[in-house]
């Protein structure tokens, strides 16, 4: 009982502590040093580790240099979404000039925290579908930043060159990936309209990815799969599966390529980030403002090609694929 | 400073998940995984709520009725089918994952621009995340009030006998089917009210947020017994608030020392190991330094 009451009396003087210490910050923070830059991660992870990357480079490019012209502060949330928020808070309360945040989640911390303060979107897909500006090309508000929306359409054309016979599409994501979701939405109406007939096929973990993808496979000519994290983690599971029935799988993302994959379209992470450290710079030099800054994509994609793979499944890659790959 | 702050608030809304595990832990002594699924649950139903427009403090509740209901599927397949707990818990879990999707009809739903619970103190203009801790106390001495009644009544003790010897308990003519049901619906309700807050305080739901949530809420409840020691009802409840407080530090001083993201998990579970083992290893090497007070 003495430890408890003791506890309480403890916190409750530090939060009362903080209490006037934050009112008196908040009220006289108007001094300016170097300007201070917060990036907030969801997680590590290899494609948004690249992205950190990328956006420091950009900045250093750009002549800020962490120390000297501006004060980094990097935070990642290790994947705890509860760390989210209150690393949202400190960057509010040191007074950023900008934020960044790295994938949906971490973004969304970020717009919850503050209204005023410039946020930069680093590889969220569809910023108006989540909520995070007004409109794609006007976002409006405080924010603005880069999509990393693959590049589907370019992906089913690439499709359509290596299997000109193909006609049924399945198309296989998790459940609980909103990005997943997203993709795949627009994955059917893309291949739809190409005149394709699609098989959308859901997991929601990697213990299912073996048998929804025996079955997915002994349906359809190909396999079309997002920017995934779970059938990424269970890419083995997914192309053993598919050799089974013979059918190749066309991957959003490089990595999933190497694993099996037979061809895709993808992006550039560090390059994304690149963009994302540009459009940073821009707004703390001040020359743009995000209300009126459109989200921006990264327009060129790279062929990635399995030839390994496009032997063992006995396809053909078109002479004309071979120029552009050489090209690139 | 900020960081002991932001810990104390989301401590506070962590503490009230904490409570609903508490009622099916101690006092039910019934190890109740459906939680995992409630509480997301709670955070989708709120945010569907929200975004139709409804107010955040009815989607709250509205989380909370919903959260019961789910308690009481756990509670009917463990009374009526005879079900082990454990399992009854991980089928009403499982199922849970396909309804939360319905209900949000995507993976993850933004609060953002909405209003939320924490937007009726704006106009107060507290520093950051006091405006969390000032909502997080009201809520936890408003809901430990309610529970600290409610034990009191007729039928709360029953449930409480209920927990306690089950045996005893029916031969004093106590339906303890019903506890038990009434139980889990009581601590599922809670854990999805839960759920709709941090959702709230989050800016959005996401079907993932209820993995981890049994391992947080146990080890608040169980932090909070070994520090603080056996104490009475409406203390213990406390103590499991302050529990979860400390879980958040310990996080947050795991976090703070830099140590490898990828064991914040491993981490989590030997603390929790060490302190569900503490009562039995103080015993038997026979430190007192924790309890002397007590001892003597």
């Amino acid at each position: 009982m003495k430890k408890m009451i003791g506890f309480i009396s403890v916190l409750a003087l530090i939060l009362t502590f903080a209490f006037f210490t934050n009112q008196t910050k908040t009220n006289t923070a108007t001094k300016k040093d170097l300007p201070i830059v917060g990036v907030l991660q969801l997680t590590s992870h290899p494609a948004l580790d690249l992205i950190y990357e990328g956006i420091i480079d950009a900045l250093n490019e750009e002549g800020f240099i962490d120390g000297e012209t501006m004060t980094l502060d990097f935070q990642n949330a290790q994947g705890d979404q509860s760390n989210l928020n209150s690393m949202s808070a400190r960057f509010v309360s040191r007074n950023t000039a900008v934020m960044v945040g790295i994938a949906t989640p971490a973004a969304q911390a970020l717009a919850n925290s503050s209204q005023e303060i410039p946020i930069i979107l680093g590889a969220v897909s569809n910023p108006e579908e989540a909520g995070l500006v007004a409109n794609n090309e006007k976002p409006g508000g405080n924010i603005t930043g880069v999509s990393d929306l693959t590049p589907i359409k370019e992906q089913f054309e690439l499709i359509k060159e290596l299997l000109p016979e193909a006609k049924k599409i399945g198309i296989l994501y998790s459940s609980s990936e909103d990005n997943s979701i997203v993709q795949a939405k627009q994955a059917a109406e893309i291949a739809t309209a190409m005149g394709y007939e699609t098989t959308t096929l859901t997991v929601s973990s990697t213990n299912d990815v073996s048998q929804v993808s025996s079955s997915l496979a002994s349906q359809v000519d190909a396999i079309w799969v997002p920017t995934d994290n779970t059938v990424a983690s269970a890419m083995n599971t997914l192309i053993a599966a598919t050799d089974a029935n013979h059918i190749p799988v066309f991957p959003a993302v490089d990595t999933m390529v190497e694993e099996g994959g037979l061809a895709t379209i993808g992006l550039n992470q560090y390059e994304l980030g690149k963009l994302t450290g540009q459009m940073t710079a821009a707004v703390l030099k001040g020359e743009s403002d995000p209300a009126t800054t459109p989200v921006q994509y990264l327009e060129q994609g790279e062929i990635i090609l399995n030839e390994e793979k496009a032997k063992e499944l006995g396809i053909s890659i078109p002479q004309t694929l071979l120029d552009q790959m050489a090209n690139q | 400073m900020d960081l002991i702050v932001t810990a104390t608030a989301q401590g506070l809304l962590w503490g009230i998940m904490a409570l609903g595990i508490f009622i099916t832990y101690r006092i039910l002594d019934l190890p109740d995984m459906t939680a995992e699924g409630s509480f997301p649950l709670g955070a989708a139903v709120c945010a569907r709520l929200i975004l139709s427009g409804v107010h955040p403090l009815l989607a709250a509740l509205a989380a909370f009725i919903i959260g019961a209901l789910a308690g009481f599927i756990t509670g009917f397949l463990i009374t009526k089918a005879n079900m082990p707990g454990l399992l009854a818990g991980i089928l009403t879990m499982t199922g849970l994952y396909s309804i939360n999707l319905r209900i949000m009809n995507r993976a993850n739903l933004s609060l953002l621009g909405k209003q939320k619970i924490t937007d009726l103190l704006s106009r107060y203009n507290l520093p950051p995340q006091f405006d969390t801790i000032f909502m997080g106390i009201l809520l936890t001495v408003l809901i430990i009030t309610a529970l600290v009644l409610f034990f009191k009544t007729e039928l709360g003790q029953a449930v409480i006998a209920t927990g306690d010897n089950e045996k005893m308990a029916r031969s004093l003519g106590i339906s303890t089917n019903r506890t038990k049901i009434l139980g889990l619906m009581l601590s599922n309700g809670i854990v999805a009210a839960a759920g709709a807050l941090i959702a709230q305080d989050n800016g959005y739901a996401d079907i993932s947020m209820g993995i981890g949530t049994i391992v947080i809420g146990l080890a608040s409840v169980i932090i909070g017994e070994v520090i603080f020691g056996n104490l009475s009802f409406a203390n213990r409840l406390i103590c499991v608030i302050l529990g979860a407080i400390i879980y958040r530090f310990i996080i947050m001083f795991v976090l703070l020392v830099g140590l490898q993201p990828n064991d914040l998990k491993l981490i989590s579970a030997i603390i929790l190991a060490f302190c569900l083992a503490l009562p039995s290893l103080r015993n038997k090497l026979n430190l007192n330094f924790f309890n002397k007070k007590e001892v003597l």
